[in-house]
């Protein structure tokens, strides 16, 4: 059943329509909508030419709020990515308003955006995209140079992470030497290490096989009193973990149940 | 943030990228040698030709040089126009001067010279004084007598038939002092003058860069046959001291407005802009090592930047900043460059010597490459400024990087 796209919206009750008074919004979509716009040929001779729009989300609302884990779901194609992209502030919205800790986004510039995730946002990629010639330690610390920390203080809350997310041994390897489940665990200290409010994952167990996966999911359990966790995966295992899933078809929302 | 924490991270990433691609960077920096090597060794030649030849017009204990021009290659026999008319008559009117000391008219000739009567090879003759505190005999003796074959307009005085030759000249006709070589314009002239070696002596063969036999003026123009006109390539002046060349140069040039006259400073910079196609050559190649080193780190950091463009991209979606990943960049650049420009300078030193002993058996110019301090510095400071230009292009790749294009890609 399609559902309406505004929590204020006189649609049918939500969970987070239920719970959103209890805890304060991380992160806020109002009516979203992001198109982007290409050109394509409009004749067999390719002579004419005409602007094609293509509408990745459309009138999209969804609010994470502190200590909330909310999965994205959804086929290929029917905006999970972009979403993701719009909510960790890597874009911004064609109409609509994305609210990160009650800044709008559309009104930074590229540069108050990346100083925005640096500090309000952790970012896990399916890939892991470790640099390779670091160590477990230097990939995590390397975001703590934006912040101005001292070497010493970048190892230390390096090592510290590193304990946390069960790798204090492997610290000094580098990528090539961990697991495919180390290398993400890896990722996750480093999307962790700014001490962001929240941490967005897409398909974070999608390299990894059943068992390295769900270990994964404890660690995002573990982690809940930290940060509000938004996941987009195909995975109902991974999805099974969340308070919460908003499911998407065509751009459009048209599920979001506990 | 502090710059020197982005500074220090990024160098301490850089150390790391370059630490962890060995092979990428031993190539590297190698590259970069070549290119510093090649820059300075040209530079090295330059300076060295500079200072020799500097040496030689200053030790050559003249003061003035006469010319009728250019000393241009005939298209006949003999190699070089001897554009100077009447040399012995200008000599002994210039040597009538209170301020003139001595004036030598020097011709130069290409001529036949065998060991004997049946085998000839091609030297430079030439035609002048072989004696004198100008003229360095290492071997024998000079020649014993002025030029007095010539006497009074004629060529009927005795022909002394003593040469002084090199030792590459000597080596090539495997003779020494006190052994008779034949000399001449042509093979039948050749046949025909027997001349005794007297003496072993570099001073005309370090001047001219080229193997030579050098025997009195007017027996150079005997055996060449060109006694007519008594013509001569240029004449040498030494002035009595206390006068100043500039000032005897002036009047010189007064009352022989025919011919050009010129200081050794003048003579020399005369020599090196005849020679300007050369020094054209050499800057274009020191230009094009420049250019080769730049187009190195270029390719070099582009093809880092592709290779890690994805984990660049999602260090800058973590919120990473352009600034830090273009440290990372330079700071590789710089450390490539610096490693290239000691390696570069490091293999100059050896090299010089190298191409100064084959210069040595090869022309006779001894000290011909001078790596001096000022070019090894310039070498040093060549690589890092070729390696940070060319990461220019990398930081300006890194600065339109969007990480949602390599993320999604």
């Amino acid at each position: 059943m399609r559902i309406a796209n505004s929590t204020t919206s006189t649609g049918p009750q939500t969970s987070e329509n239920a719970d959103n008074q209890q805890t304060a919004p991380v992160v806020q979509c109002q009516n979203v909508t992001r198109s982007y716009t290409g050109r394509g040929s409009g004749s067999l001779l390719g002579r004419k030419e005409h602007t094609q729009t293509v509408t990745a989300v459309s009138d999209v609302s969804v609010t994470v709020r502190e200590r909330e884990l909310v999965g994205i779901a959804g086929p290929s194609g029917s905006g999970k990515s972009t979403l993701l992209h719009l909510l960790a502030a890597l874009d911004v919205p064609t109409s609509g308003v994305v609210t990160v800790n009650g800044t709008d986004t559309s009104s930074l510039s590229e540069r108050a955006l990346a100083r925005m995730r640096l500090n309000n946002i952790g970012i896990v990629f399916q890939h892991f995209y470790l640099l390779p010639a670091l160590s477990a330690r230097a990939n995590v610390a390397l975001p703590l140079v934006e912040l101005g920390l001292s070497r010493k203080e970048r190892r230390s809350r390096a090592s510290t992470l590193l304990e946390k997310v069960g790798l204090g041994d492997r610290e000094s390897h580098k990528p090539s030497e961990l697991s495919g489940g180390e290398q993400q665990r890896v990722a996750i200290a480093r999307a962790l290490s700014t001490k962001p409010k929240l941490l967005i994952a897409d398909e974070p167990t999608g390299e990894l096989d059943t068992e390295t996966g769900a270990s994964i999911l404890d660690l995002f359990d573990d982690l809940r009193d930290e940060c509000a966790l938004v996941v987009a995966s195909h995975d109902q295992q991974t999805l099974d973990r969340m308070d919460r899933v908003v499911r998407l078809q065509d751009g459009e929302r048209i599920d979001d149940h506990a | 943030m502090s710059w020197l924490t982005r500074i220090s991270g990024g160098t301490s990433v850089a150390i790391a990228q370059l630490k962890h691609e060995r092979m990428r960077t031993v190539l590297a920096v190698v590259g970069l040698a070549l290119a510093v090597l090649a820059a300075t060794l040209l530079a090295s030649v330059g300076t060295g030709v500079v200072a020799t030849g500097q040496e030689k017009f200053d030790t050559s204990g003249r003061d003035l040089w006469i010319t009728g021009g250019t000393a241009r290659l005939t298209p006949g026999a003999g190699g070089v126009e001897n554009p100077v008319m009447d040399s012995h008559k200008l000599q002994d009117t210039l040597e009538a001067r209170d301020d003139i000391h001595t004036a030598s008219p020097l011709a130069f000739k290409t001529v036949y010279v065998g060991n004997s009567t049946s085998e000839f090879e091609t030297f430079v003759g030439v035609g002048g004084p072989a004696r004198g505190k100008s003229v360095q005999i290492t071997e024998g003796e000079a020649i014993s007598q002025k030029d007095i074959h010539y006497a009074n307009g004629t060529y009927e005085g005795p022909m002394l038939n003593e040469v002084v030759i090199d030792r590459q000249t000597a080596n090539a006709l495997n003779v020494s002092v006190g052994d008779t070589i034949y000399i001449g314009g042509t093979l039948a002239s050749a046949r025909q003058h027997e001349f005794t070696i007297v003496g072993i002596s570099p001073t005309y063969s370090n001047f001219l860069g080229a193997p030579t036999v050098v025997v009195p003026l007017s027996e150079l123009q005997e055996v060449t046959g060109t006694t007519g006109g008594d013509r001569s390539t240029m004449i040498s002046v030494s002035l009595t001291e206390g006068n100043s060349p500039e000032q005897v140069a002036s009047e010189l040039e007064a009352e022989y407005p025919q011919y050009t006259i010129r200081t050794n400073q003048e003579q020399f910079e005369a020599t090196l802009q005849r020679q300007a196609v050369v020094i054209a050559s050499g800057l274009c190649l020191v230009a094009l090592a420049f250019v080769a080193g730049i187009a190195l780190t270029v390719n070099l950091l582009l093809s880092l930047v592709y290779q890690q463009r994805k984990q660049f991209a999602a260090f800058r979606a973590l919120g990473g900043s352009t600034a830090t990943l273009s440290t990372v960049v330079v700071a590789q650049a710089l450390i490539l460059g610096v490693l290239g420009g000691i390696l570069g300078v490091a293999l100059t030193i050896p090299a010089a010597d190298l191409l100064n002993v084959l210069a040595a058996q090869l022309v006779g110019f001894e000290g011909l490459v001078q790596a001096s301090d000022q070019v090894l510095i310039a070498g040093l400071v060549l690589a890092p400024v070729m390696s940070v230009l060319g990461s220019v292009t990398a930081v300006w790749r890194l600065s339109r990087m969007s990480p949602l294009t390599h993320l999604n890609a």
